[in-house]
């Protein structure tokens, strides 16, 4: 048992701050036009190659793993939560997915660019509903020679209005596949954007795939079959476990240097109990939202077989203090917490999506409520 | 990072579970509906080792780490040990026995740790006063020197073990005029003249644990009952709050396990609408939630467990962080399992009730939430 980060854990983190945090003092990420997120994504993206951040959980980095992972996603997300869903889903969920299903090939085509920060990937999986537990999906590609013919339609893409190239979720031969679709391919329309309320500097759309045509080689037949659904899932809530706690953390750090600094009655507002208590209780879920979701990174690399279940508790756990947190530094914060563009007003806004994303909270517990009556998950 | 137990922490907790459902659990509803302490599972306890796992073997002891110890506490409640009894354990070994075996002198250890970790005599702690619970400064009871003897007069309440302790660890002023520096630690064992105790206060929850006023009236004692020196008292208060935060709250998170557990049997043999409520959104809800604070709470509790091992000083801001989650984020877990099983979850012969009942002192004993805040705002 260790409850320590590594030192070097602790100076990666501490080099990723910094660096990131110069690149955001420089480029206001939280920008809603379309184009602006393109050209502040791919500048990330550059700028965190030159650290080990993007290849953590795709590719072994010595002393670094996917706890490291976590721990580093804290600090990107409180930097700025738009980025770092950008970020995010092009390296890990798009990324993963190539390392997981790709070959060789495959590999050195789209993997290769996307840990040198030069790709922006983006996967497409949602259809009719954000959730795809329940329905088998309905994009469908159709062998035609040497080609696959897809036609389909998928929603809240994120990236898929910058993205370079797309994988998209379909069915191929009655098992699960991944069609890779590069921008601009004949058949793929993207939608016009979706203003979101949280989450304005990430780009996302819906897409229609009509007899988009691309070559057999651009697809990925996951091993796991139906289970490799599950699998994208997984990483997504991981990503929005790292996006939850880094909304915690800044909400929280604004709350508590305004309580210290605004003054009332004479004293600052943190002296009082209605706001120290608030900040108690805030700092309270922090903590052990942190705890839980370093633990669930720690048993999806010590045992995987358990990362699910508790990739799942975490999540429920971590949205739904990111949301309250958020709220309660909304309210220390009063009238300036309520103007827009304010860290906690951000946070509030973007904890939303945290419980919805992915594996929503309801789907969540009853899964987690299966598991405790016997059943086995995925 | 590593959350991982050893594997022999973890033999260690499977042999604890199965001792306690076999030697102890089957006599819980019995003794908490009678509001009895049951001496034979404490004495069980001391048996199999548990009263004094962290002491060296040489005391009688288990040599035991923290975390081994703490996994003990969580063991204890996974397997269905009810809040009293582990209650008591927690006023007996941590509060009193480890308070000993810090400050006392040889002699007194070698008296009282083997007794103690045998569970041969049982221990107890004073320190809250009817006027000074949180505000511990503003003690009343006080320590008179005269001669080669102290002369102890006040009285004590809420006092786990009270009624049935053979020795006391008392605090007590001997400078009435400092506040915290004036207070001081003293070694009382029953019978002593001037020392008393009431009758067991009937509590909503933790019955089993007797729990007293204690008295001192011109009680005498010899000056080396005094632990360290006059003034220390406060601080050897303060350290027991290491155990309080983790080997006092693990039984809580032992019992969350055991209320997923009972909660899903129950949610799979009870039929109603032509199919086993587990079937039911709602119940699987309650469940999730019930599993998701047990996962929330265990690394809390650990970690401060971990830094002991470490031999670190204790943290407080995390300490006071464990005490609150574990307070006052319990409270729904153990309402929803008592909602889960309906009617029955309100009667004694199901024990939900009792847990929802024994948790409700989470909260409150060993310093409220509402002053777990307060350290916590302070230190932010």
């Amino acid at each position: 048992m260790n409850y320590d980060f590594t030192e070097k854990e602790f100076t990666f983190f501490v080099q990723l701050h910094e660096l990131m945090q110069a690149f955001t003092s420089a480029n206001d990420p939280e920008k809603e036009d379309t184009a602006a997120i393109g050209q502040t994504t791919r500048g990330a993206l550059a700028k965190l190659a030159e650290t080990p951040y993007l290849s953590l959980g795709i590719t072994p980095q010595k002393d670094l793993g996917l706890l490291s992972l976590m721990g580093a996603m804290e600090v990107l997300a409180a930097l700025s939560p738009s980025l770092f869903l950008s970020v995010e889903m092009s390296t890990r969920v798009f990324g993963r997915s190539i390392q997981t299903w790709g070959n060789a090939d495959q590999k050195a085509k789209w993997l290769t660019p996307l840990l040198a920060g030069k790709l922006v990937g983006a996967v497409a999986l949602s259809e009719d509903a954000l959730n795809v537990e329940n329905e088998p999906l309905k994009t469908t590609g159709v062998k035609n020679g040497d080609s696959v013919v897809i036609n389909g339609n998928k929603q809240y893409v994120v990236n898929g209005p910058i993205a370079d190239w797309l994988a998209v979720a379909g069915m191929l031969d009655g098992k699960p596949a991944l069609f890779l679709v590069e921008k601009n391919t004949k058949g793929l329309v993207l939608e016009n954007r979706m203003a979101t309320l949280g989450y304005e500097g990430t780009a996302m759309a819906g897409l229609r795939l009509a007899d988009c045509t691309i070559p057999a080689s651009q697809v990925l037949i996951p091993a796991q079959g139906q289970a490799s659904l599950g699998l994208l899932r997984m990483w997504e809530n991981q990503v929005i476990l790292g996006a939850s706690l880094g909304l915690m953390k800044a909400a929280l750090e604004a709350a508590k240097n305004y309580a210290k600094t605004h003054k009332s009655g004479g004293r600052p507002v943190i002296a009082y109990q209605e706001v120290g208590f608030k900040l108690s209780e805030m700092l309270t879920l922090v903590q052990t939202s942190q705890l839980f979701a370093y633990r669930a990174a720690w048993i999806a690399s010590d045992n995987p077989k358990e990362a699910e279940s508790m990739t799942l508790c975490a999540k429920v756990f971590c949205t739904e203090s990111a949301e309250q947190v958020a709220s309660n530094a909304l309210q220390i914060l009063a009238g300036a917490g309520f103007m827009s563009g304010n860290v906690a007003e951000r946070a509030y806004r973007c904890a939303k999506y945290g419980q919805i994303a992915g594996t929503s909270t309801e789907i969540a517990r009853v899964k987690i409520g299966d598991e405790s009556l016997g059943a086995r998950l995925s | 990072m590593d959350f991982a137990f050893t594997k022999e922490q973890l033999m260690f907790k499977k042999e604890v579970i199965r001792f306690a459902k076999k030697e102890i659990v089957p006599r819980v509803q019995e003794h908490d509906l009678n509001k009895e302490f049951d001496f034979e599972s404490f004495r069980k306890l001391g048996e199999f080792g548990i009263l004094g796992l962290h002491f060296p073997e040489e005391l009688g002891g288990g040599g035991a780490d923290v975390i081994t110890t703490v996994l003990a506490g969580e063991a204890l409640g996974e397997a269905g040990v009810d809040g009293g009894l582990t209650l008591a354990l927690g006023a007996h070994t941590f509060l009193c026995a480890d308070t000993l075996f810090r400050h006392a002198t040889d002699a007194q250890r070698k008296k009282y740790i083997p007794k103690l970790a045998s569970g041969e005599w049982i221990g107890c702690m004073g320190l809250t006063e009817p006027d000074a619970g949180s505000d511990v400064a503003s003690m009343k009871t006080t320590a008179e020197k005269k001669g080669d003897k102290y002369v102890l007069n006040g009285s004590k309440i809420f006092i786990t073990n009270g009624p049935i302790a053979d020795v006391a660890v008392i605090y007590a002023k001997t400078s009435p005029e400092l506040k915290h520096a004036g207070i001081s630690a003293f070694i009382v064992e029953k019978g002593t003249p001037g020392f008393s105790s009431g009758p067991n206060i009937i509590k909503m929850g933790v019955r089993t644990s007797q729990t007293s006023e204690l008295f001192l009236n011109n009680c005498e004692v010899p000056a080396e009952n005094l632990l360290g020196k006059e003034g220390d008292g406060f601080n050897m208060s303060m350290q027991t709050v290491e155990w309080d935060r983790s080997a006092l709250l693990a039984p809580f998170v032992g019992a969350s396990t055991y209320m997923l557990k009972r909660c899903a049997e129950y949610a799979k043999g009870r039929e109603q609408f032509g199919r086993s409520i587990g079937q039911f959104q709602a119940i699987k809800h309650k469940l999730a939630n019930i599993r998701i604070f047990g996962e929330a709470a265990r690394s809390l509790v650990y970690r401060i467990a971990w830094c002991k091992d470490q031999g670190r000083p204790l943290n407080h801001l995390e300490a006071a962080v464990a005490k609150l989650f574990v307070g006052d984020w319990s409270m729904a877990p153990a309402n929803d399992a008592v909602v889960l099983h309906g009617g029955y979850g309100y009667c004694h012969e199901y024990d939900m009730e009792r847990i929802f009942r024994d948790s409700r002192l989470a909260p409150i004993g060993g310093g409220t939430s509402d002053i777990q805040k307060m350290i916590i705002s302070k230190l932010m």
